[in-house]
């Protein structure tokens, strides 16, 4: 199997729409979605950061409950983020679409999100009726990967300009994913 | 802001990115063999040449997770001090102080390497100077805003929220807006 026809597609997909490719190229346009982009980041990991603590240990004293309420300001700063990020993958799809690091980086987007779902699913209504003390260790492990996930994607954001894919040689046998531009 | 306007508008217009000279830097002429000599040392060199993942791109990641276990949790204990999460205690929150002095720690440390790595870009750039100046009232807010007083210093959390915001904008901003990249240039 491979993904490489998915990410052309993709790729063509995403580059065909004009206003966003011209507004990004003004000489406000990236450096004014980037800044959103950061604000964004620091919205979403300092809020979910705190929570993760919580789950963690820290501040046992205060009901989780009450912590709870930081949590759609992550999810603000998340959304802020998927807006500001679709406009720099609209601008220059083929540059993140064949770039390792922002591979790695939207594998860890999804497993973040695949913890919140099970934290959601499985973990939070008995955690709710805990108010103060220690959480459950399964919502201590769903802290302890929240951190690990959130910064990895922080890591992997910030390695996506040192991992720029060139075009790819014509006689490359395809892979799962490209990390090359396809022709 | 309009000067700040003023001082930011003429860079992002193209003047100095693509590498002319730099027209109007703000740095005196004796400013230039410190920084000739410091671009020379083996650190600076380090930064600006290794190949490896390590040098400056993990420590570029470093400042931005500094940044987030910084200003990140701030912005939470700001948005508390606004009424946000009113079953949270504020004294709570200085429990959160440690981490937060990481983040400052981590990001002093890897501000300086990437201020050693590449110093006529950042000394020569105003930018650079408001996100400093931005940053250290943001610093001593952290302190100030737990002080003992009778009504939540909201104020303060919307000037630390400011400027905390004001700082993230023009350190993105340093990349746009540099005029001279080297002491050479």
């Amino acid at each position: 199997m491979t993904m490489e026809p998915f990410q052309y597609w993709l790729e063509v997909t995403l580059s065909s729409v004009p206003p966003v490719r011209a507004f990004m190229q003004t000489g406000w346009g990236w450096p004014a979605v980037e800044s959103v982009h950061f604000l964004g980041l620091t919205l979403l990991f300092g809020s979910i950061a705190v929570w993760d603590m919580r789950l963690l240990g820290m501040v046992r004293g205060v009901p989780i409950a009450a912590f709870h309420r930081l949590v759609p300001f992550a999810v603000v700063g998340f959304a802020v983020n998927v807006a500001s990020g679709s406009l720099f993958l609209m601008a220059e799809a083929n540059q993140y679409l064949y770039n390792p690091a922002f591979h790695v980086k939207m594998l860890l987007v999804g497993l973040a999100g695949l913890n919140v779902l099970v934290f959601y699913v499985a973990i939070f209504r008995r955690l709710d009726r805990l108010g103060a003390g220690m959480a459950t260790r399964a919502a201590q492990m769903s802290g302890a990967f929240s951190l690990i996930f959130w910064i990895g994607v922080i890591i992997c954001g910030r390695l996506i300009t040192f991992y720029r894919p060139t075009v790819c040689s014509p006689d490359r046998a395809a892979g799962l994913l490209a990390d090359c531009i396809l022709r | 802001m309009p000067t700040v306007t003023r001082l930011i508008v003429p860079f992002l217009r193209g003047r100095g990115v693509s590498g002319g000279p730099g027209r109007c830097s703000i740095t005196a002429p004796v400013l230039d063999p410190f920084l000739i000599w410091l671009e020379s040392t083996t650190f600076s060199t380090w930064m600006r040449e290794s190949p490896s993942l390590f040098a400056f791109p993990m420590i570029l990641a470093a400042h931005t997770i500094g940044l987030g276990l910084l200003a990140g949790v701030d912005v939470a204990h700001n948005l508390r001090v606004l009424g946000v999460a009113p079953g949270i205690p504020l004294a709570a929150f200085n429990r959160f102080l440690p981490v937060m002095w990481l983040g400052l720690g981590l990001n002093v440390m890897s501000g300086v390497a990437l201020l050693i790595g590449y110093p006529t870009k950042a000394l020569t750039n105003p930018v650079f100077y408001l996100k400093l100046f931005l940053v250290a009232v943001a610093v001593v807010l952290v302190v100030v805003i737990r002080r003992p007083r009778p009504h939540a210093p909201k104020r303060l959390a919307v000037v630390s929220l400011l400027c905390w915001a004001g700082a993230i904008v023009a350190g993105r901003l340093l990349a746009y807006t540099y005029t001279r990249l080297d002491a050479l240039s």
